[in-house]
């Protein structure tokens, strides 16, 4: 089942009946628990939503307190067809994509958003320990928003996720 | 460039240089065919000038034996005009034995009787002219005054014989005539016999009268013409001609018509008298001779035709062996240039294969050895921009550490790497049990496989012989293998250890039930900078050096490692180490 569809459902179940157990609407949606509970979660929340991928946890850990400090709400991906299904399921605000990862790789992560209507509006900032030029133009090229060389500075980056947000207008 | 162009097509030039040959060929025989009709012509001018010459020197010879005789008899008349007769009979005898081939020499007087001879059985003494009616040349000479000679007549004793009738005169008085008789058969024995084989030679006279015939066919004496009556009408001519007193040649056609012959004649003028020689031969003499004139030319045309032939297969077969060699030199030279262009190109993908391998290795280095710096990065700012709570300081600077020790991991692999290649590598080498070294591997391995919630399970028997090694290397061959096996396994799996003597080896298998090895590159594991896949290895990410510095340390021990691996079930590493 499409995630948005199931959104939508757990929406209009709450609509009908505000007092519904989680129980009740997982067992109507054939979903556990705690999905629904997360779901509803992430929908109550109004924090700006950023996606991290990258498939080193040590890089995850730290970027995600960091950025969490900041009030915004990180959900994290350690593959590209998890960020994929994350992207498409959450609609975060902005995406940090890791260039190299196993299987697949940031641009062809930022290739199947891209053309995605759904996903093609949501800025992504390409994060990368290449810092070779080619690598910028291909990750412009394919439509990445923006690229961050690692190690990046912190502060730099806080300020270039800002900056896209409200150039976005979220 | 002509070499070139000449064999394009040896069938093409074969047929060239036949057809050359053939051409040279023709050509000497139409020259000799030309050359042949002037010899020929030549030939037979020689012959017949031959045969002239051959008749003429008969007739010099006989013109002049004869004159002389005549010119002896002369004078011995005019001798004996006033001489008693028996002074007569001593010139006689004088002239006939100084002179040869005198038949007789007689005296006969006014009256025509034959008073006087020499020798005397030859001479019919008191024979009677006018009584056997033989007067006519003896009243000639006597009213001429001079040497009269009766044509050739036979004699009494047998054979011919010509009469020579000289006047003797004492001042105007007729005294008589000297008389010599010179037989037909002395002349031709003298003169004609030498000359006659091959030829045939006849004399006639004026009248046609046959003085000699060497082919004794026809009858002496007799008349040629009224012999031949109409038969032979060349030959008629001929003796017309013989008996006008020409000289010359003819030809004429035997009887029978087979044969033809030559005839080569010559005149004899001897005062009144008018004979002809005659040398007879085949023409098939003359053909005789220009046929081995033509065998002699055939044998050097044919010797030069053949000489040519084979003289221009050689060169052709020559020339085809010399362009084979040629051509196999130039394929074997093509071939060996094929194949060193070969080698090059195989050493060149070599090398850009290394060179591949040498620049992922690079970018993959590069990649790991930043990698750990972000975190870290990230982590410090964060602890000094945002004074987080103690548990959270906490995880930040563990995590710092990890990274730090992840980062020195990975710098001295590259180090020890390093002094492989250099081949600086240095073992401090002393006598250790291999339980030791395993043992304390393990224990370094022992938070990870926890971790993971892997079993490592041992099996060594006790008092294996000891090994002479270097004792940190060592372990960290067995660390590296561990550290292999627990990446690649997946949690709640089993990794075993088993130790045993094996011949001069002790064999060591480090066993584990991950994720195996593919076929294609279990070959590959050992090399330098190799790892699996970027992609398919990076789940368990290392710096690709692990197994070339371990095996790099096992064959440094004189040691060998190898890998028996099932994709899906497990690998199997089995150490070999020297006792």
């Amino acid at each position: 089942m499409n995630p948005d569809e199931i959104d939508q459902k757990i929406i209009n179940i709450i609509k009908k009946d505000p007092e519904m157990p989680y129980s009740r609407i997982a067992e109507l949606l054939q979903i556990s628990e705690e999905e629904v509970k997360e779901k509803l979660e992430m929908l109550s929340d109004t924090r700006q939503m950023i996606l991290i991928v990258d498939d080193e946890l040590d890089t995850l850990i730290p970027l995600k307190m960091a950025l969490e400090a900041e009030d915004y709400l990180v959900i994290e991906a350690s593959s590209g067809m998890e960020a994929i299904e994350k992207t498409r399921s959450n609609h975060p605000d902005l995406i940090l994509l890791d260039l190299m990862m196993p299987g697949m790789d940031g641009f062809e992560v930022c290739n199947v958003l891209k053309d995605d209507t759904l996903t093609g509006n949501i800025p992504i900032i390409m994060l990368t320990a290449k810092g070779e030029i080619d690598d910028k133009i291909e990750g412009i090229e394919t439509g990445a928003d923006d690229y961050v060389t690692k190690p990046f500075d912190l502060g730099e980056l806080k300020a270039r996720i800002k900056m896209i947000l409200r150039r976005t207008g979220v | 460039m002509v070499s070139k162009l000449i064999f394009k097509d040896h069938k093409y030039n074969l047929l060239t240089i036949l057809a050359i040959c053939i051409f040279a060929i023709a050509l000497i025989i139409f020259l000799g065919s030309r050359s042949n009709e002037e010899v020929q012509n030549i030939v037979q001018e020689q012959f017949n000038e031959q045969q002239l010459l051959l008749a003429r020197q008969s007739t010099d010879g006989i013109e002049e034996f004869l004159n002389q005789k005549t010119t002896i008899i002369e004078i011995l008349a005019n001798e004996i005009s006033d001489k008693p007769p028996d002074e007569v009979v001593t010139s006689f005898v004088n002239v006939y034995n100084e002179t040869t081939d005198i038949h007789v020499i007689e005296f006969v007087n006014e009256s025509g009787i034959v008073t006087l001879g020499y020798p005397e059985k030859n001479s019919p003494l008191g024979y009677d002219i006018y009584e056997n009616n033989q007067e006519g040349a003896f009243e000639r000479a006597r009213d001429n005054k001079e040497t009269y000679i009766s044509s050739p007549i036979f004699l009494l004793e047998g054979g011919m014989g010509v009469f020579i009738w000289t006047p003797v005169y004492r001042a105007d008085e007729f005294k008589g005539v000297v008389l010599v008789i010179i037989r037909i058969s002395d002349i031709s024995e003298r003169f004609l016999k030498s000359c006659e084989s091959p030829h045939e030679i006849y004399m006639i006279d004026r009248r046609g009268t046959i003085l000699y015939d060497s082919s004794n066919r026809y009858l002496w004496g007799r008349n040629y013409l009224e012999k031949l009556g109409d038969e032979s009408p060349y030959l008629q001519q001929i003796l017309h001609h013989q008996m006008n007193g020409s000289e010359g040649t003819g030809y004429y056609l035997e009887m029978n018509g087979s044969e033809k012959k030559l005839i080569a004649y010559s005149p004899i003028h001897w005062r009144n008298q008018l004979w002809s020689v005659a040398v007879t031969s085949p023409v098939s003499e003359v053909d005789t001779m220009i046929n081995s004139v033509f065998v002699k030319q055939g044998v050097f045309i044919g010797v030069s035709g053949i000489f040519l032939l084979l003289s221009s297969f050689s060169i052709i077969l020559l020339l085809t062996r010399w362009n084979k060699s040629l051509e196999l030199e130039v394929a074997s030279k093509t071939s060996e240039i094929t194949k060193s262009n070969e080698l090059l190109k195989r050493a060149n993908k070599k090398l850009m294969e290394l060179d591949k391998l040498k620049s992922d290795f690079v970018s993959m280095v590069s990649h790991e050895l930043k990698t750990p710096l972000t975190p870290m990065k990230t982590s410090a700012e964060f602890l000094l921009q945002d004074d987080p709570d103690p548990e959270t300081r906490r995880e930040m600077l563990e995590l710092i550490v990890r990274n730090i020790d992840r980062q020195t991991r990975m710098v001295n692999d590259m180090l020890d790497i390093s002094r492989i290649e250099s081949g600086n590598m240095r073992f401090r080498k002393e006598l250790l049990d291999i339980v030791e070294i395993i043992n304390s591997a393990i224990e370094t391995m022992r938070k990870q496989s926890e971790e993971k919630k892997i079993n490592i399970n041992t099996d060594i028997p006790p008092g294996l012989t000891k090994i002479n090694a270097d004792k940190d290397k060592l372990i960290q061959v067995f660390v590296n293998l561990l550290s292999n096996a627990l990446k690649f396994t997946p949690n709640g799996g089993n990794v075993e250890i088993k130790a045993f003597e094996s011949g001069k080896y002790i064999e060591v298998y480090v066993k584990d039930d991950g994720i195996g090895i593919p076929p294609d590159k279990i070959n590959k594991i050992f090399n330098k900078f190799y790892q699996i896949d970027n992609t398919y290895a990076r789940p368990y990410s290392g710096s690709g050096l692990g197994l070339a510095i371990t095996k790099s340390i096992m064959e440094g021990h004189g040691g060998t490692i190898r890998v028996e691996s099932t994709l899906g079930e497990g690998s199997v590493f089995i150490l070999a180490f020297l006792k």
